[in-house]
Formats: C-alpha cells, structure tokens, sequence
C-alpha cells in the first residue's frame, strides 16, 4: 500500500476520532446538542493558521489575514484547543437551564450557519472565501514536504495526541462528574433538584468539546496546510452526528468506530466507484449527502444505541467488603449529623423498628418542647404569602405555611389544588410569582433549586423522575453532596483521588438497598423497574442526597401497601433523628398513621390545618376533599 | 430617501415571502409539535418541480399549483412514513431535531442530484414595473405580496372561523385535553401537515420566483430568517409570524441598502439568539418566569 495514502487516512482518523470523542462527550454522555459543533473546529483550525503563519505581507501577500505571528510549533496547536474551548463561553447563555434543549440545538445550528458566512464574505480577518494557504507544518521552515520519515512523525503525533483525547474523555466519564453528567442527559430537572447546577455542567462540557474539536482542527490545519470556509459547512456537524450516533452515542470507543466509519469511510469508498463521463459532475457527493442523512434516520429508528452501545456501569458493592462492618464510617464522610448517615446507623442497628432509631442517632437534637407549644422543633421551612400564576390561572393563591423540625407534616387536598405547584416552588423548580420562602432563617426565595438542595432542601417527584439510563445503585451515588471525585477538576484527577469517597457511597447505597428490598436490583437500569420500584428509587436517591427537608411528592403512589407501611416507618424513624419531611399524599390511611400535622389545600389555598382526625371533623374539609 | 423606499420595496417582497414561509412552519410545528428544520428542503424541492415544469413549457401559475400539491402530499408523507412513527414511539424532541436534519440532507441533496448539482436560475419575465421615487416593483413582485396577502387573510379565516381551524387551535394547546375533548387530534395533524406542506410549496416557488435563481442549499440561509420570524413571534403562533416576517423582512433589506448585503443576515441571526436567550416565548408570547 502506498504509504502517503496510508498517512493520510491515519491522520484523518486520527482528526475525526478526536472530534467525535469530543461530540461523544457534550451529546452522548451530557446530553447537550451542539449542533454548532463545527465552529470550535473550524476557530481551532483558523487559530493555529494565523499562530503558525509569518506576517501576510511575508507570505507574498496574495492572502490577508490577522495575526500571522510565525510562532513556533507546539504554540498553534496548544492555542487552537484554548480558542476553541474559550468561543464555547459566548454560546453558555443557549445552554442553561430555562430554553428547550431542541431550541438551544436550533440557535447554535444557526450560529454556525451565520459565522461561515460572515467569515467567507469577510475578508481582511481571515481571508474570506479563498481562506487561508501555504499554513506552515510544524517544524519546518519550508512549507514542502520531503521525508517520509517527518510524515510518519507526524501520523504518530496525531495518534498520540488521538489516545490522550480518549483517554482523557473516558476519565471523566466513568468519574461521579461523568455520572452526574449522564443523569442530567436523563433528566435535566430532577439533576437541578438534586443540586446539580445545569449551567455549569453544560458550559464545562461546551469548553471541554471546544478545546478537543479546536485541537483536532489545529492538526488538521497543519497537516493540510489550508482552511477555509468550505471546509466547515453546517452539515459538516451533521456528519459528525451521523458517526457519533452510528457508533455509539454515550460509548467513546462507539465514537471512534463511527469516525472510522462515517467520516473517514465515506470519502475512502467514493475513491473506489469508477468515475464515468456519463455522470453528471456533482451526482456522487450528493448521494453521499444523501447517504448520510439516511444512515441518521435508519439508525435512529432500528438502533438508537448505535453499534457499540453505552455499556452499563456495574458496581460490585461485595468486593468492598460486608457493609454492616463498614456501615459506622458516615457515607461522604463530610457530615456524620447527617439523616442519610444516621440511616446508615438505623440499618446496622434494627431495620424495621423505628423506635431504637432516636438513640442511634449521633444527632444532637433538642428534646422537644414543653407539649404547650405545637408539635416538633423550630421553623425550618416557611412560605409567606406565596403565589403562583400559569397564565391568568391562579394555581396556587397566597399560601402560608410553616413546616416544624423533626416533623411529618402531611399535604392533602383535590386534584388542582395546587399541592404539587407549592412542592416546586418551595424547592426552586418553579419560581414564585409573588411570595417568600425561607429556609433554616435564610430567605432563599431566589435561589435557583440546586443551591436549595444544597442546602439540604430535597423533594422527590409525582411523575416518575428516576434516571433511565443508569443503574439504581447509580441512581443513588449521583445525589450523595461532597463526592471529590463530582467535579471536572477531581474527575481529572483520577480515581485515585476520589475512589475513598466514592467507596463510601456505594456502601451507604447498599445499605439502604438492603433496607428497602431493592439490592437484587442494584445493577439493572433503573428505568426498566416496575412503577412502585422507582418510586422506591427516588426515594432512596433523596435520602442519599441527605437531606434535612425532604419534600415527598406522592411517593407511595403505586407502591404496595406494606412497603408503603415500611417507607413510612422509615421516615418516622428519620424524623425522630431531626429529619423534616412534607409530603404529598392521597392515601388517607398513610396521613392517619404518621403525619402529624396535616394541611389541606383547596383551589390553591390552605383551608385547614391539624391532626388528621381535626380535620375529618371539619365540614369544609370534608366537603372540598374526602367527600368530593 | 430613494434607497431607504427602494429597500422598503425589496423588504415588503421579502416580507411577503418569509411570511408565507413562517406561518407554514410555526403552525407546523404548534400543532404537530415537530421542530421540522427540513421545511426549507422541501421548499426547494417544490421550487425546483416549479422550474422544472416552466422549462418544459408548463405555464409558472400552473406550475406553481403542482408545486404547492406535490410539497403538500409530500409532507404528509414525510410525517406518515418518519416523524409520526418516531413520536408513537415517544421519541425525544432534541433526537427528532436531528431526524429532521438527517431528512433535511436527504431532500436537499436528493433535488441535488436530479437536478445535476447546478443552481438553475428562474428567468421568467418580470412584467411591467411601478416606479415612485425609488420605490419599484415589478408584476411579478405586486403578485407575490398580493398572494401572501391571501394567505395571511387565508391563514386568519381558517384559525378564526373554520372547525379544522380551531381545533388545530385546541391541539397545538393541549393535544391530550383536545383529543378527550373529541378532537380528532390524528386528523388535525394529518391536515395541519397538508395545508402548512402547501404553504411550503408555495413559499418555495415565490422564494425561487423573487430570487431569480436557487441551488439546492438556497434555503439554508432563508431558514434562518423563518426561525428568526418564528422566534420573534413566538413558535406556534400564526400571527407573531407574520409578524415577525414583516419585521425581519424589513430590517434585513433595509440594512442591506445602508450596511452591505453580505451581512443582511446578520440582523435576522441577532434577533434570533437574542429571542432564543431572553424571551424563547416571543414577543407576542407570555413571559417565562
């Protein structure tokens, strides 16, 4: 085989791989649609021309272009992932958390489709339409290429550079940053209430595909030694989808098969189809346009997972030991007062009786008030006067409602009332329309729900909220607060740093696990459970969260009613040891047996307030809900 | 003066045009609730059947009606055969964005390879012009603002005054509680995916028609500004479109005029990421928050 035509598929491989990891990487594994993927390719490329250049009026003068610094290699490449990663920055406002995913993939579609025209109309930047030539090759003073040897160099550099992209990649995926990551493309809204923050994760995974697509546009800039306008095309994305898909989405050795094959593949078989005069000039590369968006379409339809499909996480809990022995080391290891570890301490001491749970508990709470005052400790969560409007619909109307430490304070009422719109807005996933909410004294009403949750303000959702794609024991690691490992820059520190942390988690997971029935399951995808398992999943992942306030939103709908029975006595037991809970039920008979005090909403507001039995005694009550 | 009212002029044409366009893609998408970015593939293909037919002698007007036909048929099918499938199967809206764009690929390209890869030019006699200081149209240009005229008013009577308009109405509000309320919701968006597919063809024709010639990616670019309209309208709402047709169509051949024509887009693509991040429910829209 001619090895000129062997280079020059490996460097395209090697190019293209690099580009689809980093695709790979914001769509697969985080679940942000950049459908403006090129441009970071194409700044990475036009940043390492303009580096490695000598001045225009040096370089005959044919062409005009800024910079042209002649600087010496490895600058253009190291700034061709630094720009590519920094031009990701302007486009963050498109990713947070308030626009449709579909809407911001539409806006960077159309950035994309604007900055090639402007650059190829635009002339004294970057040469415009004819873009730029005669890009210097690392290392050598004349632009010609002589030896075979510096191009083997070369190829091996590529490579190189190729393995460390993935290897990088593959690091922070399979880190609790990459898991974190992977459940906000699950489900972006029940990330935010578990303290993740959206904004951040998509702008790190902006930067990060940026600096790896720039990158891959500098070396490929420099070994073609041209750029221009055409070689960045909006639909140059679309092919980069097209692989990402075909391989694997979420799988990075999927993304390196589909640039092998897509990218690299398609221009290789077209060398092979003999050319006739017949032809009309411009037939094959139309058909392979054409080919390509079949293979979206067909793939999508017969196999959305792609070749190599995302592999599944499975997490041995046995190999760390018996878990009774390591229970007492607090999960996290940052707060041993928390519930979540005082749970840990529960499932060592006596699982199914709540009542020893107070004394195991390391909590120092305060005994509780003289019987005079009501039910348990002080405020924590209190909303003045909150309102919110959908529209000219007021579903919920001025509600004021204070929930008391260490209590189980129960929310009932008619569909419509507005209990599931007051849960969001006292945990931040709606915002109020008027009102004011505070928290442990602390007005927290603008604050976004994953700062809240931070806090220790946790809810669960009426729709079943679990992450599909990942386990249930993943399902519960991603909400444990403190991981080192749950952060770009731990996550690049390597398992080494974070595996302590980490370790703690699944031991505190599989304990609970354990309490709730569900360790059969640790390994299965959560989303392919039964209705009442999920259920039981959600709650679980919000008692790892650790949560001072939990706000439960029907979490015994669908489960059966013994293990309803089972998680209620939990939530006693958790309550006992300073946990509040404010829960949304229908089930009366759960109300009768462990809340204490129960509200009741009608019409969006609070009609009454007391034991359960209070307010079956209260006519209107009555009339607005158990009757009606 | 003369150049702002000569711009105008132009700006009315494509105001005329990108209106027709808009209201065809944001009733598309209220009501079938899909993000259909191959809508200006199936605009050229609908222009290229027009100039086919016209250059084998088939009368423009004539031509123009296969076109609105064949681009109606066609978006049925399109929805029958993929996009319907895919949302049976409750397929995410961000992966059938990318479905489209696969179908975008597939049409743009498919025009191109029957067509030969050439762009072909539409020369067909403009007729008589207006002049008034400055301010010219030609025949065919009156007669591309009076059909778009038609349509809007078309558009207005349908939404306002007709069963299958209301009740495309109900469904782009609430599908589910339309079709409890008997609705027959597959209908509507069986009809919903014919009349703005016609919409299309025709806006495919009288783009091709004021633009004198087109290749098979013209439309990249003009999708650009009929997101633009959408956005600034709201996306679903039939009248925010037009709306928003008529002040992108204004704003960019008047800034043509005065900055340069290369960059008339720009204005479009501003109003659009500013939309898109401030106010994705449009100016006629409510509020998020």
């Amino acid at each position: 085989m001619n090895s000129y035509y062997l280079i020059n598929l490996l460097i395209y491989a090697a190019v293209d791989a690099m580009a689809c990891l980093g695709l790979s990487q914001q769509f697969g594994v985080a679940g942000v649609t950049n459908f403006g993927f090129i441009i970071f390719q194409a700044a990475g490329g036009y940043t390492a021309a303009i580096l490695a250049l000598p001045s225009d009026s040096a370089n005959g003068g044919f062409q005009s272009y800024i910079g042209g610094w002649d600087l010496p290699f490895p600058i253009p490449w190291i700034g061709a992932a630094v720009v590519g990663g920094l031009i990701a920055l302007p486009f963050t406002f498109l990713v947070g958390r308030r626009l449709r995913g579909d809407f911001a993939a539409v806006g960077l579609l159309v950035t994309a489709v604007l900055l090639n025209l402007l650059v190829t109309n635009y002339r004294p930047v970057l040469n415009g339409d004819a873009g730029l030539s005669l890009i210097p090759q690392p290392l050598l003073r004349e632009g010609s290429r002589q030896s075979a040897g510096y191009e083997w160099l070369f190829t091996v550099g590529a490579l190189v550079v190729c393995a460390a992209v993935y290897l990088f990649v593959r690091r922070i995926t399979e880190s609790p940053y990459g898991r974190s990551l992977r459940a906000m493309r699950d489900n972006d809204i029940v990330a935010d209430s578990l303290g993740k923050n959206l904004l951040s994760l998509r702008t790190a995974m902006l930067v990060t595909g940026g600096a790896i697509a720039g990158l891959s546009g500098g070396i490929l800039v420099s070994y073609i030694t041209t750029w221009s306008p055409a070689a960045w095309g909006y639909a140059e994305t679309v092919v980069l989808f097209a692989a990402v898909i075909i391989g694997g989405a979420g799988n990075h050795r999927g993304a390196i098969l589909g640039a092998i094959l897509v990218p690299v593949g398609f221009e290789e078989i077209t060398r092979y189809i003999p050319t006739s005069n017949n032809l009309p000039p411009n037939l094959i590369p139309s058909l392979q346009w054409v080919a390509i968006g079949l293979l979206i379409v067909v793939f999508l339809w017969f196999r959305p997972q792609g070749v190599l499909p995302e592999r599944k996480r499975v997490i041995r809990a046995s190999l760390l030991g018996p878990p009774a022995s390591l229970a007492p080391a607090a999960p996290g290891g940052t707060d041993p007062a928390s519930p979540a570890a005082a749970g840990t301490a529960v499932a060592g001491a006596a699982p199914l009786a709540p009542v020893p749970a107070a004394s195991a508990v390391p909590r120092p709470a305060a005994p509780r008030p003289a019987e005079t005052a009501p039910r348990g400790g002080e405020v924590v969560l209190q909303a003045a006067d909150v309102v919110r409007e959908f529209g000219g619909l007021r579903a919920v109307a001025g509600v004021s409602l204070s929930v008391r430490r260490g209590t189980l304070t129960g929310l009932i009422g008619p569909n419509g009332a507005g209990k599931s719109t007051l849960l969001a807005m006292l945990a931040g996933t709606l915002p109020v329309s008027s009102g004011r909410i505070s928290y442990q004294g602390q007005d927290v009403t603008s604050l976004p729900a994953y700062r809240r949750a931070r806090l220790g303000l946790i809810r669960t959702f009426q729709l079943a909220s679990e992450f599909k794609k990942l386990t249930v024991m993943e399902n519960l690691l991603s909400s444990v607060p403190g991981n080192r490992g749950d952060s770009l820059r731990g996550a690049a520190a390597g398992p080494r740093y974070w595996r302590g942390d980490e370790n703690a988690a699944i031991v505190g997971a599989t304990a609970l696990l354990e309490r709730f029935g569900l360790e059969a399951h640790a390994n299965s995808y959560a989303g392919d459970l039964s209705g009442g398992q999920r259920r039981m999943v959600e709650i679980m992942r919000a008692l790892m969260a650790k949560p001072r306030v939990l706000l439960l939103d029907e979490p015994m709908a669908g489960v059966h009613p013994s293990l309803a029975r089972k998680i209620g006595g939990e939530l006693v037991a958790l309550a006992a040891g300073g946990l509040t809970v404010l829960m949304v039920e229908h089930e009366l008979a759960i109300m009768d047996e462990f809340c204490d005090p129960v509200v009741a909403m009608a019409e969006g507001a609070v009609l009454a307030q007391g034991t359960m039995a209070e307010l079956r005694r209260r006519s209107d009550v009555v009339e607005a809900y158990l009757v009606g | 003066m003369t150049i702002f009212l000569a711009s105008v002029g132009f700006g009315l044409v494509t105001a005329s045009v990108l209106a027709i366009a808009a209201v065809g893609f944001t009733l598309q998408f209220g009501v079938t609730d899909v993000l259909n970015l191959a809508y200006g593939a199936v605009m050229i293909a609908g222009a290229y059947l027009a100039y086919l037919l016209n250059s084998h002698g088939v009368n423009i007007w004539i031509a123009m009606i296969v076109a609105v036909v064949v681009c109606s048929a066609g978006s049925v099918l399109l929805n029958a055969g993929v996009y319907s499938p895919f949302q049976r199967r409750g397929t995410a809206p961000i992966t059938m964005v990318i479905v489209s764009l696969g179908m975008t690929l597939i049409i743009e390209f498919g025009v191109q390879a029957a067509a030969g890869g050439t762009s072909v030019s539409y020369t067909m006699s403009q007729g008589p012009s207006v002049r008034a200081d400055g301010f010219t149209l030609t025949a065919v240009q009156f007669a591309v603002i009076g059909l778009s005229l038609v349509v809007m008013a078309g558009t207005h009577v349908l939404l306002r005054y007709t069963r299958l308009g209301k009740a495309m109405r109900a469904t782009a509000a609430n599908r589910n509680l339309a079709r409890n309320c008997g609705i027959r919701t597959g209908r509507v968006i069986t009809a919903t995916w014919a009349i703005t597919g016609a919409l299309c063809g025709l806006a495919g024709v009288v783009f091709a028609m004021d633009a004198g010639s087109f290749g098979a990616t013209s439309t990249d670019l003009f999708l650009v500004l009929i997101l633009a309209a959408t956005f600034l309208g709201g996306p679903g709402q039939a009248y925010g479109a037009m709306l928003g047709a008529v002040i992108i169509g204004l704003a960019t051949e008047v800034s043509a005029a005065y900055i340069t024509p290369d960059y008339k887009y720009v204005i479009a693509f501003v109003a659009l990421l500013v939309m898109l991040g401030v106010r994705p429910t449009g100016l006629l829209g409510k509020a998020v928050g």
